[in-house]
């Protein structure tokens, strides 16, 4: 069920990305720019550096699984461990960053801040915010299934060294970007330049914020280098079924990855106990590969929009605001995992109409 | 008598001379003196462990500084002095023992074992995921560590040794050895307890509970083992030389509205408190079957708690900075 996020919880933002890719000028700039906050950082080596009023600390990344040997119930201990420790300072944070190696799998740091009591009591995951750099993205995306998962499970996405690379290069890392990840804001930045308050105080997990889902296939014009055909090519090319394939030079390493966005819509009300034992039974089933999901759903017999967000199988969901006046009432719901089936999560999805 | 101190009580504790110690969030170190209380600054940061000086005068503290500190009343004043530092690290737990006067604590991955009596005695245990709590046995000989994949058992004097590894798959985060040195109990990442037989490594499966396990203590001569991470305390039979296998626990002080989160007992008689995680604290008889509400009071979470050896007192702290010492009818 859904846990108002409370003004007493602290927000932690992790912060994923490659080696190289600007994670480091990004935590400079957050702990040197004249903000008034206190900020702790968690950093990925051993080691306390207090600069002015923050704290730097370091965690080995320890990835604990459970005795139940579920993948979902998977977290980091040294997450808990210092969050754990954190908590006691007197003061308190404004907010908690965590940096990640290049090679974390994001899901048990997230899954940390759903799993663990203690820390879900004191603390609220305001987003995955994933540094990723234009030049070199496409050959991390080919040697790396961490970039790509990182990619995945990000709330948004600091597409960094944009002067390295030519406008065409970065439409077409964009579109990378795209596929696998249509929902998550991409900041284009150089040298890690964006505003702090873009990045902190997301509330990407908070279901009071999910306000519109827009996902975005972006597509680079017709004939570009990465151009996606899908339905909303409007000339008369010949036919093709609605796979969203791709035309790309040599292979693709996005689609090895098997990691893509799905996206579904209803416009007739659904049934509401029906919708919500499909997502049950599709996390259960599916949960390992299904990375993130958020939904924003038309009930029959509910003025309210029941809204929802997902974690591997960790759901979360609840009735927010009154459908408006005037507002286009449907259904929409969009998975980013591995390996999905579309036409199974379509058929499942449109089975749940009332 | 209470305080509000304004900063998370990590530890409340009586040294033995039966004078109550606080160990707070923000470093400090304060000892109860006449009707108030006396303050040094021990740490730089928040206090994270603590347990009574093996001397008996005092307690030992572990910091997010890194520093193992020793703080006791000397004379009129409060005195605190640097047992060990490790720079860089967080002292995540330290335990003493009285009968070897030796000190262990855990520094990441490190469990490191210094002498109150020998400056120039230490040793370092490595492992291979981070050392979330230490206990020394009953003759302060061997210490148990708790850590990612199970318990290791080290003999605290020799340099290099192998330890016995009890394995069960899983986090552990809290170790605690039955006064008779034959089993040890470990509280897990999950909603779950565990328990080994020593030396012999038979596991004991301890489920069941709606939350996690923070607090263990052993009373009543070792025949009861008493553990929070349920809406009562949770009281598991160790008579008998197979000690809870095959028995059944019980739950006191059931309430549904609140989980015990804290638990303190008397190594000898059958007294156990138990602090919730409203900011209530009772204290039961566990013979009699009286039961007294001490803190009716609610509030913050209760975060540390102890008894004299006597049960007649108990202090108290909580995730605010709220304290206390009650003496019991």
């Amino acid at each position: 069920m859904s846990e108002a996020a409370s003004p007493s919880k602290t927000p932690v933002t992790v912060l994923t990305g490659y080696l190289g890719a600007g994670k480091t000028t990004l935590l400079n700039r957050i702990l040197t720019e004249d903000h008034g906050k206190r900020y702790a950082v968690i950093v990925n080596e051993f080691g306390e550096v207090g600069i002015d009023n923050d704290l730097v600390v370091g965690a080995d990344e320890e990835v604990f699984e459970m005795n139940n040997g579920c993948v979902c119930c998977t977290v980091r201990g040294d997450l808990i461990r210092v969050v754990s420790g954190l908590m006691k300072r007197k003061g308190g944070f404004d907010a908690i960053v965590v940096e990640t190696t290049g090679l974390a799998d994001p899901g048990p740091v997230a899954q940390t801040f759903f799993v663990d009591d203690d820390v879900r009591a004191k603390t609220r995951l305001d987003s995955v915010t994933t540094v990723v750099d234009a030049k070199h993205l496409p050959l991390r995306l080919a040697d790396s299934k961490e970039a790509v998962e990182q990619i995945a499970f990000a709330d948004q996405i600091l597409l960094n060294k944009t002067d390295l690379v030519s406008p065409e290069e970065l439409a077409a890392v964009e579109a990378q970007i795209r596929r696998i990840n249509p929902l998550a804001p991409i900041h284009k930045t150089q040298r890690s330049a964006v505003p702090l308050d873009a990045i902190l105080g997301r509330g990407g997990f908070d279901l009071d914020r999910i306000v519109d889902l827009e996902p975005q296939f972006l597509n680079p014009a017709h004939g570009e280098h990465g151009h996606v055909h899908d339905e909303s090519c409007d000339h008369d090319h010949h036919h093709h079924d609605h796979d969203h394939h791709h035309h790309d030079h040599g292979h693709d390493h996005v689609a090895e990855a098997g990691i893509r966005g799905i996206s579904l819509t209803a416009e007739k009300p659904l049934d509401g106990i029906r919708v919500t034992n499909w997502l049950n039974n599709l996390l259960q089933e599916k949960g390992p590969d299904i990375l993130r999901a958020k939904g924003i759903l038309d009930v029959k017999g509910d003025n309210r929009r029941l809204v929802f967000q997902a974690v591997h199988m960790i759901l979360e969901g609840d009735y927010q605001r009154d459908w408006k006046d005037g507002e286009r009432r449907y259904s929409r719901m969009v998975f980013i995992g591995r390996d999905l089936d579309e036409a199974a999560l379509k058929a499942g999805f449109e089975a749940c109409v009332a | 008598m209470s305080f509000d101190f304004d900063a998370y009580v990590t530890a409340a504790l009586f040294d033995r001379s039966g004078r109550t110690m606080f160990a707070l969030g923000d470093g400090s170190v304060r000892a109860v003196a006449g009707g108030g209380f006396v303050t040094v600054e021990a740490h730089k940061g928040a206090v994270l462990s603590a347990c009574a000086h093996p001397s008996g005068a005092g307690i030992l503290t572990g910091g997010d500084d890194g520093r193992v500190v020793w703080t006791r009343i000397e004379g009129e004043e409060i005195a605190a002095s640097i047992v060990a530092e490790v720079k860089g690290r967080w002292i995540d737990a330290v335990a003493a023992s009285p009968e070897s006067g030796l000190i262990a604590f855990a520094a990441g991955r490190d469990l490191r074992v210094v002498d109150s009596k020998d400056p120039a005695f230490e040793r370092v245990f490595t492992h291979e995921k981070s050392v979330s709590d230490v206990a020394f046995d009953p003759k302060g000989r061997r210490i148990a560590t708790a850590t990612y994949g199970g318990a290791a058992l080290w003999y605290a004097r020799i340099a290099d040794q192998k330890p016995v590894f009890l394995k069960w798959a899983g986090a552990h985060s809290l170790v605690a050895w039955s006064p008779d040195g034959k089993f040890l109990m470990s509280a897990m990442q999950e909603n779950s307890l565990h328990g080994w037989t020593v030396p012999d490594g038979k596991n004991m499966r301890m489920g069941g509970y709606p939350s996690k396990v923070k607090s263990l203590a052993f009373l009543s001569g070792g025949v009861m083992l008493a553990t929070s991470g349920a809406n009562g305390a949770v009281i598991w039979p160790f008579s008998g030389a197979t000690g809870p296998m095959g028995k059944e626990a019980a739950e006191i002080g059931f309430d549904q509205s609140a989980l015990v989160v804290r638990v303190a007992g008397t190594p000898k008689l059958p007294v156990l408190a138990a602090g919730l995680d409203d900011g209530r604290v009772w204290v039961a008889d566990l013979k009699s079957g009286k039961m007294d509400t001490l803190k009716a009071e609610k509030g913050a979470a209760i975060s540390a708690l102890a008894i004299t050896a006597d049960g007649r007192r108990i202090a108290w702290g909580d995730e605010d900075g709220g304290a206390g010492v009650i003496e019991v009818e």
